[in-house]
């Protein structure tokens, strides 16, 4: 029997799930294959050497060895375990919310190292600055860019019209913003203030180590959530579960200031 | 995946791999074998194993103070007056309590949340036994409120949830030590047990 070939890579861990007495099904995304669904044995177990490495948001470089149905793994070591998101109940609420949008827009055998890129970044920026609710906002839109799915935010979709200063509509379904003047019957339109947009450029072509602390009043930061929310939600088409925690620990937070 | 794959089987045998196979960890092929050792068992042992399941269903109740598995409500932990009743301890499931009572070093009374806050099973603080935790804590008996989720994101998260809800209570609320487990190497450790274990760090 030859034996079972083995490969390197780069991952952050998005779910585990028990199996067995002692062993853990991982879903990673890696920097080399996109999502990998993979077998930690024994990883259960106090005296493993896995133990503790395949908490949600870990990064970690594997040795992988290829089995018939699920690959396994063979080593693992940390890269980063993220240890002060994981101390601030509000950042671990957005990284399991990263991790879920990565599982939900990452596929199996298809690599993505823009994708694998943004996470960590996203993951880094989180860590900052917890209280903040930009890195999510640039994630959400970087993640449809990665995807090939980025809005247009400079011409009318519809009439292709450069955009001029003032208000302009947004729809998730046709892909972007649109002009007051077009009216596709089976667009779903949200208004789109001028900031809003503003902002979403801004996102779109400023790294996210160089995003400068924007105060958004209330309102626009609505704005801007729920338009790429509904964005994202329109791509996935399926329930985000993570979202209720979300909301549920900013809305603690919010009612304790 | 079912077991419509093995045309053969009669209607009750296929009948019993199906429920088996609903268990947790038991595929289809576990589930045929447990199935002919289940037939091939004497006509006692199996039926005592079919009493049992149902004597369970049917007297199991949650214990009305600290949410355990009891036959009796309240449990004999709750009440046996000899067991502290100023510290209470939090744990994820029955099961821990089991392991905790193996260790013979906490003499005080427990609660059971039954599960852990899992944002991406849907599984939020609602779905816990938290409003019971609460409940008891309103009163002015327990003076410590020890939490002893699992050492998981999911259980690090649950810990942090409850000592914000908590925040501002004059209750002591303590957390189980995170370190390096007995028999565990240095080299082999994640980095945050091995920052935990430091931190953590004691007197000698
Ligand atoms: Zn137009
Ligand atoms: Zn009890």
């Amino acid at each position: 029997m030859a034996p079972p070939r083995a490969y390197q890579c780069e991952a952050v861990t998005l779910k585990k799930f028990p199996l067995g007495e002692a062993d853990l099904l991982v879903t990673l995304y890696t920097r080399e294959r996109g999502k990998v669904r993979a077998l930690a044995r024994g990883a259960r177990r106090s005296n493993s050497k896995l133990m503790g490495h395949f908490e949600p948001l870990t990064q970690v470089k594997l040795s992988l060895a290829q089995g018939r149905d699920l690959d396994h793994v063979v080593q693992a070591q940390v890269v980063s375990g993220f240890a002060l998101l994981k101390g601030d109940l509000g950042a671990i609420a957005k990284g399991l919310y990263v991790a879920e949008l990565v599982d939900g827009f990452g596929s199996e055998s298809n690599p993505n190292q823009p994708l694998y890129r943004l996470v960590i970044e996203a993951l880094h920026a989180i860590e900052a600055a917890p209280e903040s609710d930009l890195p999510l906002r640039f994630f959400e839109l970087h993640l449809l860019q990665v995807s090939g799915l980025m809005p247009e935010l400079y011409r009318c979709v519809e009439c292709r019209q450069t955009l001029t200063p003032g208000r302009h509509r947004f729809s998730p379904n046709l892909g972007g913003a649109l002009c007051l003047d077009c009216n596709p019957t089976d667009a779903r339109l949200r208004p789109l203030s001028l900031r809003t947009l503003k902002v979403l450029r801004l996102l779109h072509r400023t790294p996210i180590a160089e995003l400068p602390a924007l105060s958004m009043d209330a309102a626009l930061a609505r704005e801007l959530k729920a338009l790429l929310s509904t964005t994202i939600q329109y791509w996935l088409d399926k329930e985000i579960r993570s979202n209720s925690f979300l909301e549920h620990v900013h809305h603690v937070a919010g009612t304790e200031v | 995946m079912s077991s419509e794959q093995i045309p053969s089987a009669a209607p009750s045998l296929s009948r019993l791999i199906q429920e088996l196979q609903k268990l947790p960890g038991i595929g289809p092929k576990s589930a045929q074998r447990l199935a002919y050792y289940l037939i091939r068992l004497p006509d006692d042992d199996a039926y005592a194993l079919a009493d049992a399941i149902t004597a369970v269903k049917q007297q199991i109740v949650l214990c009305a103070e600290c949410q355990n598995l009891t036959d009796d409500s309240p449990c004999s932990i709750c009440s046996d007056s000899r067991r502290d009743q100023d510290v209470v301890c939090v744990v994820e499931d029955p099961l821990d309590v089991l392991a905790l009572e193996r260790t013979r070093c906490f003499r005080g009374l427990y609660h059971v949340l039954h599960g852990v806050i899992s944002p991406l099973n849907g599984i939020g603080p609602e779905q816990l036994k938290l409003k019971e935790l609460y409940a008891r804590l309103s009163g002015k008996q327990v003076q410590e409120l020890v939490i002893a989720t699992n050492a998981t994101l999911e259980g690090e998260a649950t810990a942090m949830y409850i000592r914000r809800q908590l925040a501002g209570s004059e209750l002591k609320i303590t957390h189980l030590a995170r370190g390096l487990p007995v028999g565990g190497a240095l080299e082999y450790t994640d980095e945050l047990t091995l920052s935990r274990a430091f931190q953590g760090r004691q007197e000698l």
